[in-house]
């Protein structure tokens, strides 16, 4: 009985979702979600999508865009590469969407690369990236190389930090930036031998791998946590870590248990925000360092506004599944926010929806005050933003110790800095 | 107030000098007023530094715009103010009608601290810290001081050395004064100092020590670029020395991993021939059993499997009656799996003993299904299980490293295959669980009720999986897919071991740890080792197919 009745219910729901999209085609806009709601990326996703929903909503109780309300089209990446080219068809040939937000990981984005190129669409990427890219159908509101690996670099030298071990989860995105930042360290006067981590090399010499690298939820950290002690034995140490999502906890809890702390020798992650927190035990993590382009804990009028606003939102959320409770904000998910905001605001400079208008709007220089502090677009499809270093605190918060005001988005930094 | 002893006079002027950096606006002042007190200070300077520090003294904006560093007091009042209290004089701050203010924390602004400040911050702290009860924070106030290698900090220093009774601390200082001596001291001070570093096999002092080779070398200093170098060898062969047997230590605990993550498997797989696909989900069982008594020692838990929302109480207890919560994990956990592999043994398995091939697919639904469950129940995001305190953190001997975490599950390894010995060997279950295996038919007709030796031995064996996931709990994640990463290493050395012999268990799963382990040493990369030892183990078992140990057991003979 119960089932039937439920099974009756959501048939009548969705018959009526269909009946609503219909009836008001005419007075909408198509905007595509092409996030992971499954699989092993969704915990991280949901958020993006939960954050989009809650901006769609903010734009269409002011008037939408161009007097049009925003109509969400979500479909489920499902941690799937290839499904999300497929996905990406679907939304560009079938839903025929104004523009897609959507992708966390490096290989989603390379995987519907081609299909936006091809059809001509309009994607936002919200997700720090390693950068050496740059499509005319993507626009990138996530944090280049250079506005979150180098300010880090920048503010553990100015630390007095000599000697770096390098780590990361072995795919496109920690052994891009680590290149990138063997090259940035060797031009900021740091020798070879006091980077640490490894390095492979090709057959005439070049390095072509730098870091030490370890596959999805690996578990066993023992001996690369007896060589990090090693390497920081002379103090003046600090590991800069790409470890990916849940690895962190094995190798956080092996580095409590070898006696190193954030005084001894500080761990800068590029990949912990506020939301991978709610499955870390941060108590283990205070005192290490983050960087990125917002912090939750910004005291700003804006970022108090949009807090409050989402909490609001979340309350009354009838997205099946959703999660309300515990729910923090993070900086991905606030550059899905300015993303739509941005798009918004070029969709109105340029008075049409049409991908090309749009997007030389975007490149002419859009601006957006953001939770994060002021954005604005640049003509190669990045975005200029303030950059923050924080400092772990025992609720999962960071407290903010260094701000980099306005910092430009540069994709192409491999080879650009030259050895000392 | 730990230290704080120092004469009234002496405070009085430490605050001074703080509440002047405090409401300086020059960096480069405040730098040189804390520095002042590195050698003054003490513990006392210390303790107001660290506030500063932690962003726990905040510029109060008086009337008059002046600005007046204060600390707020813990309690909040009903309207959630925090009554202020001066800094320079520790006194509660006063309005112009001198009663006291109290101020709303989220309003205030924090007194900022740059990179140099915190840095100066830190030198007062590490000066304070030598003389500090704890020894390990001694010594790391010792390293760090030692570091710097300036040689103002070398009085205090010696001053220590002659104070400090402990033989560790005292070595370290040892490595101090010569890490110091080696930058600064006169040419003979500089080889001694070398000679000394070789000597103690100090691992700190590598860096500075190659930078001496490179530095007398270029300027012909032949004497001190030998002594440097002999030094550094001296210190490579102890570098050597406690990788070795760190690497046999490392090896040892993995190999224990996968023999605790194991033995639940070599009971059910090993003595029963049951290929049980649901194994890696029974350590998720105990995994998170043993989350579920941590919340109810501590804040209490609210879960809501299938839309039904239930909300256990909490006992909120803290310190050591908080890491107890492990101690009483341990048999609930082993409880919580052994009923779900009894209810899997009654509901699937005992229906498939005959058909291998229908039961590795049934269990494999089966850890599919629990899986899900796991999702429903505790959420998809993995969860937080602490560590107890006594098992985070280590014992050093000698540069050589053992983690407190690892020697338990060394421990608890030895423990369990002690357990399962007595069990299989010292009991009438024992007895009866062996004959069943031995010969089933036989056994029925001397009487043994073989089905219900079925389900406690299954029953047995997944308990034991649920103390591992208990243990795993330490280690990494807890999260629905746990199982999975742990469920082919499991086979692997039960396989490798010789199924259905726990003592071949017990031996592939220490080689494997410890042969993972030195390659990783050697080749310097966390994969390339597993996957020569999986190569490795493909090659074994063409040799010996049935593994380390051949049981002769008339129940795997067909």
């Amino acid at each position: 009985m119960k089932l039937r009745s439920l099974v009756k219910t959501s048939l009548f729901a969705a018959a009526g979702l269909l009946a609503t999209t219909s009836l008001h085609a005419a007075d909408t806009v198509k905007v595509g979600v092409l996030h992971s709601l499954s699989g092993t990326m969704a915990i991280s996703e949901t958020s993006l999508r939960d954050i989009l929903l809650f901006t769609f909503d903010e734009i269409n109780a002011k008037g939408g865009v161009l007097g049009k309300m925003i109509e969400p089209v979500v479909v489920d990446g499902a941690s799937n590469w290839p499904l999300f080219a497929e996905k990406a068809k679907q939304l560009l040939e079938q839903d025929k969407t104004a523009v897609t937000f959507g992708c966390w990981t490096s290989v989603s984005r390379k995987s519907v690369l081609p299909v936006f190129e091809e059809k001509k669409g309009l994607l936002f990427y919200p997700v720090q990236y390693e950068g050496e890219e740059l499509s005319p159908n993507i626009f990138y509101t996530a944090e280049a190389v250079g506005q979150q690996a180098t300010p880090a670099i920048d503010y553990l030298l100015a630390q007095g930090v000599k000697k770096f071990y390098l780590l990361g989860t072995d795919y496109v995105y920690p052994q891009t930036t680590n290149l990138v930042l063997l090259e940035y360290l060797l031009s900021k006067g740091v020798p070879l031998e006091n980077i640490g981590g490894g390095f492979k090399k090709d057959e005439t010499g070049k390095i072509i791998a730098a870091g030490k690298y370890t596959p999805f939820s690996h578990t066993d950290y023992q001996q690369i946590i007896a060589e990090i002690k090693q390497f920081s034995a002379g103090g003046n140490a600090a590991v800069v870590s790409t470890l990916n999502g849940d690895t962190n906890v094995p190798f956080f809890k092996e580095y409590a248990a070898a006696g190193l702390t954030a005084e001894s020798c500080p761990v800068v992650s590029f990949s912990i925000s506020e939301d991978e927190f709610r499955g870390l035990p941060a108590k283990q993590l205070v005192g290490q360092l983050g960087c990125w382009t917002y912090f939750q804990s910004i005291k700003s009028p804006a970022n108090e506004k949009f807090l409050a606003n989402f909490q609001a939102w979340l309350a009354k959320s009838t997205v099946p599944g959703i999660v309300k409770e515990g729910r923090v904000t993070c900086s991905p998910m606030v550059l899905s926010y300015d993303g739509v905001y941005l798009w918004k605001a070029a969709v109105e400079k340029a008075g049409s929806f049409d991908v090309d208008k749009v997007t030389a709007a975007l490149e002419s220089g859009i601006s957006f005050d953001g939770p994060g502090g002021t954005v604005t677009t640049q003509k190669n499809h990045h975005v200029t933003k303030n950059v923050f270093i924080g400092e772990t605190k025992a609720d999962g918060q960071f407290k903010i110790l260094k701000t980099f005001d306005n910092v430009y988005g540069e994709p192409f930094l491999k080879g650009t800095f030259k050895a000392k | 107030m730990r230290g704080a002893t120092a004469p009234d006079a002496a405070q009085a002027s430490i605050r001074a000098t703080i509440d002047q950096a405090l409401t300086s606006t020059d960096s480069a002042e405040q730098t040189k007023l804390i520095r002042s007190l590195s050698v003054t200070g003490g513990p006392y300077a210390a303790q107001i530094l660290a506030l500063w520090r932690e962003g726990n003294i905040f510029l109060y904006k008086a009337p008059d715009g002046k600005k007046i560093p204060v600390t707020l007091v813990e309690t909040k009042d009903a309207q959630g103010l925090q009554a202020a209290i001066k800094v320079i004089d520790g006194t509660p701050l006063t309005g112009p009608d001198g009663k006291p203010i109290s101020l709303k924390f989220s309003l205030l602004e924090s007194a900022e601290t740059d990179a140099s400040l915190r840095k100066a911050i830190k030198d007062v702290n590490d000066m304070a810290a030598l003389a500090d009860p704890d020894v390990k924070l001694r010594i790391r106030a010792v390293q760090s001081v030692a570091n710097e290698q300036n040689p103002a900090k070398l009085p205090a220093l010696e001053a220590r050395l002659t104070l400090e009774q402990d033989p560790l601390v005292k070595r370290t200082i040892h490595e101090s004064i010569a890490l110091i001596t080696l930058k600064t001291g006169e040419m003979k001070q500089r080889i001694a100092a070398c000679v000394e570093l070789g000597n103690l096999g100090s691992i700190p002092s590598q860096d500075a020590l190659k930078a001496t080779v490179t530095s007398a070398t270029k300027e012909g200093q032949a004497d001190l670029a030998k002594a440097a170098d002999t030094a550094l060898s001296q210190i490579a062969s102890h570098v050597t020395f406690v990788n070795t047997i760190g690497t046999m230590f490392r090896g040892l605990s993995l190999g224990s991993i996968l023999l605790v993550v194991a033995i639940g498997l070599a009971i059910t797989f090993g003595l029963m021939g049951v290929i049980n696909m649901a194994h890696g989900e029974l350590l998720v069982v105990g995994a998170y059993t043993t989350y579920v008594v941590q919340c109810i020692f501590g804040p209490g838990l609210a879960i809501s499997p299938f839309g039904f929302s239930f909300s256990i109480p909490g006992f909120h207890a803290t310190g050591a009656a908080y890491d107890a919560y492990f101690i009483l994990a341990l048999p609930f956990s082993f409880i919580m799996a052994a009923l779900v592999g009894v209810a899997l043994e009654r509901c699937v398995i005992r229906f498939l003993y005959s058909r291998p091939l229908e039961s590795l697919l049934a269990t494999w639904g089966v850890s599919l299904l629990l899986q899900q469950l796991f999702r429903l129940t505790f959420g998809s995001n993995n969860v937080q299980v602490d560590s107890p305190s006594w098992l985070s953190g280590n014992w050093t001997v000698n540069d050589i490293l053992f983690g407190w975490n690892r020697v338990f599950v060394i421990v608890f390894a030895v423990l369990i295959i002690v357990l399962t010995w007595l069990v299989l060997n010292k009991t009438p279950l024992g007895l009866l669980i062996r004959a069943v295996m031995q010969k089933r038919d036989m056994a029925a007709c001397m009487g043994v009720r073989t089905e219900r030796v079925n389900m406690l031995t299954f029953g047995f064996g997944s308990g034991l999986a649920g103390l591992a996931g208990a243990f795993l709990s330490q280690v990494g994640n807890v999260g629905p897919s746990l199982g999975q990463s742990y469920i082919v290493d499991s086979f692997m050395t039960v396989v490798v071991g010789g199924v259905g012999n726990i003592i071949g268990t017990v031996i592939s799963a220490l080689g494997i740890g410890i042969v993972d382990q030195s390659l990783q040493q050697i080749l310097g990369n966390p994969v390339l080792g597993k996957i020569l030892v999986l190569g490795a183990i493909i090659l074994f078992l063409q040799w010996k197919p049935q593994g380390l140990f051949v049981t002769k057991s008339r129940s795997l003979e067909s």
